[in-house]
């Protein structure tokens, strides 16, 4: 089984939108894909580096075949630009958490097999019984995604216990309404019937709180 | 009057016939035609009813994937990318969400599926100059690329 990444790991996106960010300072920096000025198209962008022995020029003749019709833009970051783009987004999500400036939180929770996407005062329905009595404070611990207004930390693939807290009550524990399992083959005389209860319980989530500050 | 002795001919053949019909008919109310009224009619499309509703349970959740995939495809399309693109970046970057988080994300929240999308592309990219290579051969090798002629 893979061992859940720590906090180190944890990338933090900032994305952008067409709606005004609050973060105008640190808007400049981070551009998208679509911003970039298309460079000459190469078919291999790593050829224009090697040196060519017998072909010099283009390493195909252009024809109208030989490039896709879709404009290739080759943008390679320069590994400085970018580790320096990662500081100033990380430094911009860490303001905002310390100053606890977000106002409502999401979680992508791993519970009982499955994901769900909760928030705070939700009501969870889930199809099978947990350990835990009825009024009793659950923590969840397998947290994939935490999102506010401005910012998401994505879980590689989970986040850290001491980064996030989701916390949620055992309202109720009933059954489901019965459900029937039926088989029936024509021609053979062969039908069965069979009445399908399984135990449900209903879990009110409390809360979700991240830690006020995060290690990069 | 008293009855000094009793008729021994008389039997019951089944004193709840009516509740026994009532159970089955109870499913069939809301069904078209004689079948919701008609004993023998209700049985046989009862018994189908249920036989369809155990069959799709397991059907169901192969739609539920489906849809999810269309949905994923069509957002990430919105956003320049492909679904295969998509998912397949999104698992080599080790982001285990599912189909069906990632169908809910990309439709209440949209920035957090554009974050996870430019997460895909950038993996994407980084897959393609892995591939590609730097510019140098490796000792011994004649060419890595195939020139076209």
């Amino acid at each position: 089984m893979r061992k859940p990444r720590k906090t180190e790991n944890s990338r933090r996106r900032r994305t952008t939108t067409v709606l005004p960010v609050k973060m105008a300072a640190t808007r400049g920096l981070w551009r998208t894909r679509s911003l970039l000025s298309p460079r000459t198209p190469l078919l291999f962008p790593a050829a224009a580096a090697r040196p060519q022995s017998s072909v010099s020029g283009d390493p195909v003749p252009r024809t109208s075949l030989s490039r896709p019709p879709w404009p290739q833009q080759t943008s390679a970051v320069p590994a400085e630009e970018a580790r320096r783009r990662h500081a100033a987004v990380v430094l911009a999500v860490n303001e905002r958490i310390q100053q606890r400036d977000f106002g409502r939180l999401f979680a992508v929770v791993h519970f009982a097999g499955r994901q769900w996407k909760v928030t705070g005062e939700d009501l969870v329905l889930i199809e099978s019984h947990v350990e835990a009595q009825c009024g009793e404070r659950i923590r969840m611990e397998k947290v994939l995604l935490v999102g506010a207004q401005d910012f998401t930390l994505v879980g590689r693939p989970l986040l850290g216990r001491e980064l996030v807290r989701v916390e949620a009550t055992v309202l109720e524990k009933t059954e489901s309404w019965p459900k029937v399992h039926m088989q029936f083959w024509k021609r053979h005389r062969f039908q069965r019937k069979k009445i399908l209860v399984q135990p449900q319980t209903v879990l009110r989530i409390n809360s979700i709180e991240l830690a006020p500050a995060l290690t990069s | 009057m008293v009855f000094l002795s009793l008729s021994c001919w008389i039997r019951s053949r089944g004193p709840d016939r009516y509740w026994k019909v009532q159970e089955v008919l109870k499913h069939a109310r809301h069904f078209r035609g004689r079948r919701n009224r008609c004993y023998s009619l209700a049985v046989r499309a009862v018994r189908r009813a249920f036989v369809y509703a155990t069959k799709s349970r397991r059907i169901k959740k192969r739609n539920m994937r489906t849809l999810w995939i269309t949905r994923i495809a069509a957002a990430s399309r919105e956003h320049g990318m492909k679904y295969p693109a998509l998912m397949h970046n999104l698992t080599k970057s080790s982001v285990q969400l599912n189909r069906h988080v990632i169908s809910d994300l990309a439709i209440t929240e949209p920035r957090t599926f554009l974050s996870l999308a430019n997460l895909a592309r950038a993996r994407q990219q980084e897959g393609f100059r892995a591939a590609l290579g730097d510019g140098k051969e490796p000792p011994g090798v004649f060419s890595r690329v195939v020139f076209l002629q």
